[in-house]
């Protein structure tokens, strides 16, 4: 126990380093992930056949073991020179992101109360202006929830991302493997239930906020 | 044909044709070369990747059920909200890092790596078969309860068949993610199949990568499959045709 | 048979559910726990078969005091049903209505003959609901399948807690009234709780009116109209409890006290048969163009004519 304390007190700021390391990664790639995945889920509520197409390919790509899509993604992406590193992880993170952020949207804006809807249209809203001042509003608690799985599960993946080479707390565990270092594995691991579970707190913080007053 | 189901068409013949690419990239160049010319060393990584696999969920299950059942009782309901947050806690917690923690207990070896994902899958089978068995109806509940039946008619009878489709939901995500997080049972001598990946990686081997990779994907997605087939045989006919009807109605 | 001597209830830190509540249900009697919301009357209906616990005093059911009793055999000799009708989502209608015979250990044969009666005392047909599950059935039917399942085993009590109290006015009607058939046939002593006055007149032989725990009346319907002991008891009948009870007596009623003349030649007015309620002859007369009404007589004579003035003397009699 001193001694984890004192291998603490020793690399705090490398932890630290890993940890901002880490969440670069998620920024990047939860950007990304809702950026294609709201519009996505809002699209897909127009087309009925099209949702449930890419709603099962979804989530047959959130079935694949994380370790072996990197697996698989290596030599496909060492065609152009990036096998390992950084873009994989994101593309991963990405793909892993749409199940929850896509699904909760698409029931998010289908599960608007249709008397509300109907409203919306009865006093002269366009399509557009429908979505923004209605559905999204009404939806929002439901996609920042999409938004905030995404999340806990990247930072998991993230952490097994390490290990071909994408940096962050997964390299503690990593290093601290190779090198037989107990300590290091159990900074990691704990730096990144930490977050995980700091993140987790902190969006349900912000999805209560998101709720418009009333809902 | 309408535009709409053009594009979902155009859509789904895609990511076929992108998945048979895969496959015939793969073997064009002789990708599943390890598993074809090793096919013993191939099986003894698979047996030992499905050892891993059904003890440590089947001492999941043999867990989680019978607890979920026991904090749904009304002795122990009390306790309910501290073992459900603790849950929802522990589910936040990544798998490596579970793993991690479990390799700082035990040490190296398949004892902690059964460990770790026993308690990895623990927690959806315990979170869904209390959720399952609160969410029957109170009233069904009072009705067999007034009717005369015993508290274990009352649990096999009515409370168990209408949690299953609950119950089973949670162990098809416990054995899914089991599955894949057994892949990185190497890390901490654990071996399976994640050693033919993580061997690939370190030598930057195709072979070694999509030998590995591959069947433990197919083997994640086939119990997936499974699962989702074993629903439509133990939940309730009737059940299964009301939630039909209530979505329908949604 | 149902009697409660003494029975008290008290919920840790001293509150009185149930205060000193001693009651008679005759064999074949149809009672009404009625009283606003908390007064205490389903605990006291949950009580009989034990789904709630006495603190003090005693419930005997066809002479036998209950806590001699084995809670789970008990419960299945008496017929329960409850307001979200509590069928089993995961069983056929014939499983759900054959809980009980299940449980009893009754042969297939007898099952399926026993079903096939119920559905057909209820007024559905057997073979179209035999493989059907609950969400298949309206609100209706469900209740209906709900009374069904309470008299599989032939219960002599049965124990009923606002079973239509969930039904839309028009199907409650309905289904009170077939459920009024059904007790004609089988004489089951049926304690049932409402909140609602108009159902407890239509139905019962004798209420219970509670309030905070204890009993306020318990008497005939009409008695409890015409005849409140309390304040508490007229304020819950309402101001129109005499017109209410006008329903509850038949032309015949009024008869009896009247010697009526036979009339010669056609009558000026409507003629009413004995079994009318007195409240349509009474709603018929407040019309301005109508003064006299006529009631059939014996061996086909119409005797008369009764006035408004006549169901006033009968009104000032009643409620003396």
């Amino acid at each position: 126990m001193m001694d984890f304390l004192d291998y603490l007190g020793r690399n705090y700021a490398d932890i630290f380093a890993h940890t901002i390391e880490h969440m670069q990664l998620l920024g990047v790639s939860l950007t990304i992930a809702v950026l294609i995945g709201v519009p996505l889920g809002i699209y897909l509520t127009t087309n009925e056949q099209l949702a449930s197409t890419v709603l099962q390919a979804a989530s047959i790509i959130l079935t694949i073991p994380s370790i072996a899509l990197f697996g698989v993604m290596i030599p496909i992406l060492s065609t152009i020179g990036q096998g390992i590193g950084f873009l994989p992880a994101v593309i991963a993170l990405i793909l892993y992101s749409q199940l929850p952020i896509i699904r909760n949207t698409y029931t998010a804006i289908n599960n608007v109360d249709p008397n509300i809807r109907d409203a919306a249209k009865g006093i002269g809203m366009t399509t557009l202006q429908r979505l923004w001042k209605v559905e999204i509003p009404n939806g929002m608690p439901l996609i920042m929830a999409g938004v905030r799985t995404a999340t806990v599960l990247s930072i998991g993946i993230g952490a097994i991302a390490a290990f071909i080479g994408s940096g962050g707390l997964g390299v503690l565990i990593d290093m601290g493997i190779s090198r037989g270092n107990q300590n290091m594995v159990l900074a990691g691991a704990i730096a990144i239930s930490i977050l995980a579970i700091a993140a987790d707190f902190g969006l349900k913080k912000i999805q209560v906020k998101f709720s418009p007053k009333g809902i | 044909m309408n535009t709409k189901a053009f594009i979902a068409w155009v859509v789904k013949i895609t990511f076929w044709v992108l998945i048979a690419a895969f496959f015939w990239w793969t073997i064009s160049n002789n990708l599943f070369s390890q598993l074809l010319e090793n096919p013993d060393q191939f099986l003894g990584l698979l047996g030992r990747h499905l050892q891993i696999v059904l003890i440590s969920s089947s001492m999941a299950l043999a867990t989680a059920i019978p607890a979920g059942i026991l904090l749904t009782r009304p002795k122990f309901r009390k306790y309910e909200w501290i073992v459900v947050n603790t849950a929802n806690l522990g589910q936040t917690i990544p798998s490596l890092a579970i793993l991690a923690l479990a390799m700082g207990f035990f040490g190296i070896g398949i004892q902690a790596a059964i460990f770790a994902l026993y308690v990895y899958s623990l927690l959806p089978i315990l979170q869904n078969t209390i959720a399952g068995l609160k969410s029957v109806d109170p009233a069904a509940k009072d009705a067999a309860t007034g009717m005369g039946m015993t508290p274990a008619q009352i649990l096999f009878k009515i409370e168990l068949p209408m949690a299953a489709s609950s119950m089973i939901a949670g162990i098809r995500t416990a054995i899914v993610l089991n599955i894949g997080t057994t892949a990185l049972a190497y890390l901490i001598g654990g071996g399976g199949l994640g050693v033919w990946i993580f061997t690939g990686i370190q030598l930057f081997d195709n072979t070694y990568l999509i030998s590995g990779a591959v069947p433990v994907t197919l083997l994640a997605i086939t119990a997936d499959q499974f699962f989702r087939f074993l629903q439509l045989f133990l939940v309730p006919k009737g059940i299964r045709k009301a939630q039909k009807a209530a979505a329908a109605a949604a | 048979m149902i009697e409660f001597t003494n029975v008290s209830k008290t919920y840790p830190g001293g509150v009185k559910a149930i205060d000193d509540v001693s009651l008679t249900i005759e064999h074949g009697e149809f009672v009404v726990l009625l009283g606003p919301s908390g007064c205490g009357k389903t605990t006291l209906l949950r009580m009989v078969n034990q789904l709630e616990d006495i603190t003090e005093g005693s419930i005997a059911v066809e002479g036998k005091n209950i806590h001699d009793l084995n809670k789970i055999d008990m419960r299945r000799e008496i017929g329960y049903v409850i307001q979200s009708n509590g069928l089993f989502p995961n069983m056929t209608i014939e499983e759900n209505v054959m809980v009980v015979p299940n449980l009893l250990g009754w042969s297939k044969e007898k099952r399926a003959e026993r079903f096939d009666y119920l559905m057909d005392l209820i007024g559905m047909p057997p073979e179209n609901y035999r493989g059907s599950f609950p969400h298949e059935l309206s609100g209706g039917q469900q209740q209906r399948i709900g009374v069904a399942r309470a008299l599989a085993a032939d219960p002599p009590v049965m124990l009923m807690d606002e079973p239509f109290g969930a039904l839309d006015p028009i199907i409650r009607s309905r289904i009170q009234e077939e459920f009024m058939d059904i007790q004609k046939k089988l004489k089951k002593t049926i304690l049932f709780v409402s909140h609602d006055i108009d159902e407890a007149i239509k139905l019962a032989d004798k209420i219970v009116l509670l309030k905070d725990g204890e009993i306020q009346q318990f008497d005939r319907p009409a008695e409890l109209l015409n005849r409140p002991v309390n304040d508490f008891v007229s304020e819950f009948v309402g101001e129109d409890s005499v017109l209410k009870s006008l329903n509850l007596y038949q032309v015949k009623d009024l008869q009896a006290t009247l010697d009526l003349p036979a009339v010669e030649g056609s009558p000026d007015g409507k003629v009413f048969h004995p079994h009318d309620s007195l409240r349509h002859v009474l709603a018929h007369l407040l019309h301005p163009s109508r003064q006299y009404v006529y009631v059939e007589g014996e061996d086909g004579t119409t005797n008369g004519p009764v006035s408004v003035e006549h169901i006033e003397a009968f009104v000032r009699e009643i409620t003396a």
